[in-house]
């Protein structure tokens, strides 16, 4: 059993005239097929009037991942960071980071789409923002 | 025996362990078709339009083409008509890549009419895009039809589309065949235990091994192409275990998707045993395993997975620690075996068995009658009878799935009341 942090980031589309993303970050317990338990959550939102490039990516997970008190390796999507090569990604951060191999990592991806884009719909509605 | 020569185009910076891993496998690939493998050309550039790699790489290959009398060239890299075209006449022979090869693979290794339909519609998939391309290239001079108004362009894709769509329809009969049979077995009281991994990483062998059978076992890529069932009892459990074709890294969809038939015994199976060759080096383990959790990934529905981490034999026990070490996040209830030495077999059958979809435990007793026999023997099929007593009445204690513990305990009802209004 090891621990991760799971980072998925939802909006990062055009929507009136802005770019309104969340980001939602998820600490989990894992082994190698299954989600043994699942710890912190922390959720950021990031307004943009341009497209977020590799850099204001990098930034937004940094930005979230501190909110959370475990130290772990941060597991995001290759597309995420728009499919650069692991390597590249792994020097663009102060954290450890890895694309997802095992079953149980793409879980907690899982996991971390479903709380951002929940609360991305939930601020949406909340806030008014068309 | 055709002499070939290897071609890779790697990207600039990418990883170069990574690549020679790909370059190896496409190695071994071709000597799984018989090639005998001459000569390699790679390069370190971006693709080019016109012929994948660059323009002198291209006249290099000419070259070693001439030296070594090579008949064939494989490219690593998937190319398009346009390329294969321009290659093909430039070095004036036959131009193939990867996907081709494993497609060759498959046609050759297809001995019944399924595998044989697989194989075409492949084949079909793999050709449809490039088939307007394919004529408008080797008919540029002609115009067909009355005074060059007519197109025959359309009509060989047409041709693909009608031939695929019919192909489709005979996988899909036989798909629902499987599918009530896979029904059937669950309901005869079998659990599916299916193999599954990377290319030879010795599948065959464990099933061998495994169920006392001699099925075809090779040291080469895809010598599995259509699955095997056998029955297995582990502790009085009985079960079926199949044995499959192999994964392959950058396995095209359109290719799986041909394949789906042969590779939905794994994805409905209740346990899964992801073999995994544990000589490898600790990184191209890693790959592998990767590779088949991105396919489980996709397909899998609720099975448990077993990684059998085979080969054993072939490393000492600090390497087979440390191989562990490096790769046990991706190795689900990992057993050490080697199916060739026969050693660790015990251990994987008792995993095997604590990982079968539990069973429920029942005490029942019915009538000394011939409807309360025809119910014994059916309890005989269907689950494990620990005991059983023939006294006044039969008292059984039987060990079933949920559904079969249900209807036992509904038929015991039943027997009585009937036996009592008599």
């Amino acid at each position: 059993m090891y621990n991760i942090i799971a980072v998925d980031i939802s909006g990062r589309h055009l929507m009136g005239e802005q770019y309104f993303m969340v980001c939602a970050a998820v600490t989990l317990s894992v082994s190698a097929s299954q989600i043994r338990r699942v710890g912190e959550m922390n959720i950021k939102s990031f307004n943009r009037d341009r497209a977020p490039d590799v850099d204001y990516v990098v930034q937004m997970i940094e930005d979230t991942v501190d909110g959370l008190n475990t130290d772990a390796t941060i597991v995001v999507e290759k597309g995420d960071l728009y499919n650069q090569p692991e390597w590249l990604s792994k020097i663009m951060f102060s954290q450890d980071l890895k694309y997802p191999e095992s079953l149980s990592e793409r879980l907690g991806i899982e996991i971390a789409h479903h709380v951002s884009l929940s609360s991305r719909r939930l601020l949406i509605r909340k806030f008014g923002i068309e | 025996m055709k002499n070939v020569i290897l071609v890779q185009r790697r990207d600039p910076r990418s990883d170069d362990e990574d690549n020679q891993i790909k370059f190896l496998e496409l190695e071994e690939l071709a000597r799984s078709n018989d090639y005998r493998v001459v000569g390699e050309v790679i390069q370190y550039r971006f693709p080019d339009r016109k012929c994948q790699i660059g323009q002198g790489k291209v006249e290099e290959l000419i070259a070693l083409i001439r030296e070594k009398a090579a008949e064939k060239v494989i490219f690593y890299n998937q190319l398009n008509s346009t390329q294969i075209y321009n290659i093909s006449e430039a070095c004036q022979c036959e131009v193939i890549d990867k996907f081709q090869l494993i497609l060759e693979i498959f046609a050759t290794r297809a001995t019944t009419n399924r595998s044989k339909l697989q194989v075409e519609l492949a084949q079909l998939r793999y050709e449809l895009p490039k088939a307007r391309m394919l004529v408008s290239l080797l008919k540029k001079e002609e115009r067909p039809g009355f005074m060059g108004l007519g197109g025959y362009e359309d009509s060989y894709e047409q041709d693909i589309k009608k031939r695929i769509s019919r192909i489709n329809k005979e996988l899909g009969a036989s798909l629902r065949d499987d599918e009530a049979l896979r029904t059937f077995r669950h309901e005869k009281g079998f659990s599916l235990v299916a193999l599954a991994g990377y290319t030879n990483a010795g599948k065959s062998t464990l099933f061998r091994t495994l169920v006392h059978e001699d099925v075809p076992v090779e040291n080469m890529l895809f010598t599995t192409l259509l699955p095997t069932t056998r029955s297995l009892t582990i502790n009085k459990r009985r079960m079926l275990l199949t044995d499959t074709v192999g994964f392959i890294e950058d396995l095209p969809h359109w290719m799986v998707d041909a394949f789906r038939s042969t590779l939905e015994g794994v994805f409905l199976a209740d346990v899964i045993l992801l073999v995994a060759d544990i000589s490898e080096p600790a990184p191209l383990i890693r790959k592998k395993l990767a590779v088949c959790h991105d396919i489980f990934w996709e397909q899998l529905e609720n099975a448990s997975i077993i990684t059998v981490l085979n080969k054993a034999d072939r490393i000492s026990e600090e390497q087979v620690q440390m191989r562990l070490d490096q790769i046990g996040y991706l190795a689900p209830n990992p057993v050490v075996i080697s199916a060739k030495a026969s050693f660790g077999i015990d251990t994987l059958k008792e995993t095997i068995f604590q990982k079968l979809p539990i069973w429920e435990y029942l005490r029942l007793s019915l009538p000394m009658s011939e409807e309360g026999m025809s119910v014994v023997s059916w309890l005989f099929d269907e689950g494990l009878v620990h005991n059983i007593d023939y006294g006044d009445t039969i008292v059984m204690d039987i060990e079933a799935r949920h559904e079969i513990i249900s209807r036992a305990e509904s038929l015991e009802q039943e027997l009585w009341d009937s036996s009592s209004s008599l």
